[in-house]
């Protein structure tokens, strides 16, 4: 029996730590029984994304991506991992949905474009139809048993929804009400977050503890700049003035400050980096109004003219600077008049003032 | 040497709400353009003593405008200084002949006129906005703020308001100061004293003396 570790048993033993703590490994075995004792079984559907929420699904490491969809969830129906196409698939999604109304999960991915009738998002055919987005957003969503809204564009409208918005793009939550609404926003979100929620749902079959915006606590309830590893920077007032600078990025327009997530400490890519770390700024994906702000500057900048833009500080500065002028000149003014100076206490007499 | 008769301009508690309020909002608005752009207004040595200070004088500033809000209706000093549109939008023409030099005197409006008044009003609008948007911004974790903040527009918008709203209050206390303290050194005095010379405002407060 070695007393000492090598280094190789040592590596092993940290690899299989982080996969202890990562919540959903972790659970792997749990969910594996209540899904052979007939966990509720998922839908996931894809409107105006760019499938990016999808992408980052695959990228799951604890549990990988094979065993998700094989053990954790009884995957019915996903756009790009369903063997079938064409209507045999959309069938046996609404066969699904409704021989289990009111038990299975709706996951939506994208926004939802709503503008003549849905038919700028069309997902398939059914009865000889055109399936629009916003049918299936409807029909499925109205007998799930809860919608997870994965990605920002489906919680709260997202990059399609940003003006000017041709297609009229909308949150799920205004097409489906009265059914119970988890939003697992990120541009896109971590694997992590979709998994630990469907995880959590199937295995207790009851929504996460949601904050404000329906956002999963478990994951939403940290601010970036609070667990930042620039933060010290910040505090001691190093700013870079740079990409590439050591130093706290706010004023290269990060928007930590007040963006909600975990992935300071979760990290990204099997707990690689993030987007700090990787020396890029936050940008806020995981908020609802997300993208309204310019990504790379402090606070957006105001009109001033037809075409013309200027800063807060630009305008107050220039506006400052007239009222100092103003001030100089009306000073000028009351000594010229005798209102102030050595004037003044023979004119009081004459009725001034 | 002549008696100078004086009269009572500020009560003791209108002068301790006004330098409370006053420390209050220029500490504000000195750690407030640090905290928003630390580089362009190299104020403070660090943001860890700027935050503080901010948020410290935020509470101040919130007592201090319950409180003058308050002493303003138990003392029935509101008449004073707040704007009435009725009674001071007749009155504005005259004071701003005064002010432009059109005209060498101005009819008594009382103890201010419709400009301050109308100031001194927009800074009560002014700081509730303030600590509005400020708590929303220094609150997030706290639902009834994050729910207040999306409705008005989520925290980019929070916080352009926040910033304008104080270049607002940088312009109009650069107005304040220059119009009291070019009205005459007592009017600046009368905020530390209290009182002002009886004759100060010429004939019209004599003539109801007399």
């Amino acid at each position: 029996m070695p007393t000492k570790l090598s280094r190789r048993d040592f590596v092993r033993l940290c690899a299989g730590s982080a996969a202890a703590i990562s919540l959903s490994g972790f659970l792997v075995p749990f969910i594996k029984e209540a899904a052979a004792a007939g966990g509720p079984p998922v839908i996931w559907i894809q409107g105006g994304s760019c499938t990016g929420c999808s992408i980052s699904i695959l990228n799951t490491v604890h549990p990988d991506i094979e065993k998700v969809i094989t053990e954790v969830i009884g995957l019915h129906y996903h756009p790009n991992l369903s063997a079938g196409a064409g209507s045999l698939v959309i069938d046996e999604m609404y066969r699904v949905a409704a021989e289990n109304s009111k038990k299975f999960y709706l996951v939506v991915e994208g926004a939802v474009p709503v503008a003549d009738d849905g038919a700028y998002c069309i997902i398939g055919e059914r009865n000889g139809h055109h399936l629009t987005f916003v049918q299936a957003v409807k029909e499925l969503g109205s007998q799930a048993a809860g919608i997870l809204n994965f990605g920002t564009c489906s919680a709260y409208g997202g990059f399609p929804a940003t003006p000017p918005n041709p297609t009229e793009c909308k949150p799920v939550k205004e097409i489906v009400k009265n059914v119970p609404i988890v939003n697992v926003p990120g541009c896109p979100p971590h694997p992590d977050w979709m998994v630990g929620t469907i995880a959590h749902v199937v295995l207790y079959n009851e929504l996460p503890e949601l904050d404000a915006f329906g956002r999963p606590t478990m994951f939403f309830d940290k601010i970036i700049h609070d667990n930042c590893q620039r933060r010290q920077y910040f505090d001691n007032a190093i700013f870079a003035k740079n990409f590439g600078e050591p130093g706290c990025m706010l004023e290269l327009g990060c928007k930590g400050p007040f963006a909600h997530c975990d992935s300071t400490t979760r990290l990204w890519n099997g707990g690689t980096n993030w987007c700090v770390k990787a020396g890029g700024v936050c940008i806020g994906c995981t908020e609802p109004q997300f993208p309204a702000w310019p990504i790379y500057e402090r606070l957006p900048e105001m009109p001033v003219a037809p075409g013309i833009t200027a800063t807060v500080d630009q305008i107050g500065g220039v506006l400052a600077a007239a009222a100092v002028v103003g001030i100089g000149g009306h000073l000028a003014g009351n000594i010229y008049t005798g209102r102030i100076g050595s004037k003044k206490n023979q004119d009081m007499k004459e009725g001034d003032e | 040497m002549k008696v100078v008769l004086m009269d009572d301009r500020h009560s003791v508690w209108i002068r301790i709400f006004h330098w409370i309020n006053m420390v209050a909002i220029m500490l504000l608005i000195f750690t407030g353009f640090y905290i928003h752009a630390p580089q362009s207004f190299p104020l403070f040595g660090n943001m860890d003593g700027a935050r503080m200070v901010h948020f410290a004088m935020a509470y101040v500033l919130c007592f201090g405008v319950v409180l003058r809000v308050y002493y303003a209706i138990a003392a029935k000093d509101a008449h004073n200084i707040v704007f009435n549109p009725k009674k001071d939008i007749p009155n504005l023409p005259s004071m701003m002949k005064y002010y432009l030099f059109m005209s060498n005197s101005h009819p008594d409006y009382g103890k201010y006129n419709p400009g301050q008044k109308a100031m001194y009003t927009g800074w009560l609008f002014m700081a509730l906005i303030q600590i509005v948007t400020g708590f929303i911004l220094y609150k997030p974790q706290v639902a009834f703020w994050a729910n207040l903040g999306d409705y008005l527009g989520g925290d980019i918008a929070i916080r352009l308001v926040h910033l304008i709203v104080t270049w607002l209050f940088v312009l109009t206390v650069l107005a304040h100061v220059y119009l009291d303290v070019s009205e005459g050194v007592p009017v600046l005095k009368s905020m530390f004293t209290g009182k002002i010379p009886r004759d100060f405002h010429g004939d019209q407060s004599a003539d109801k003396s007399a």
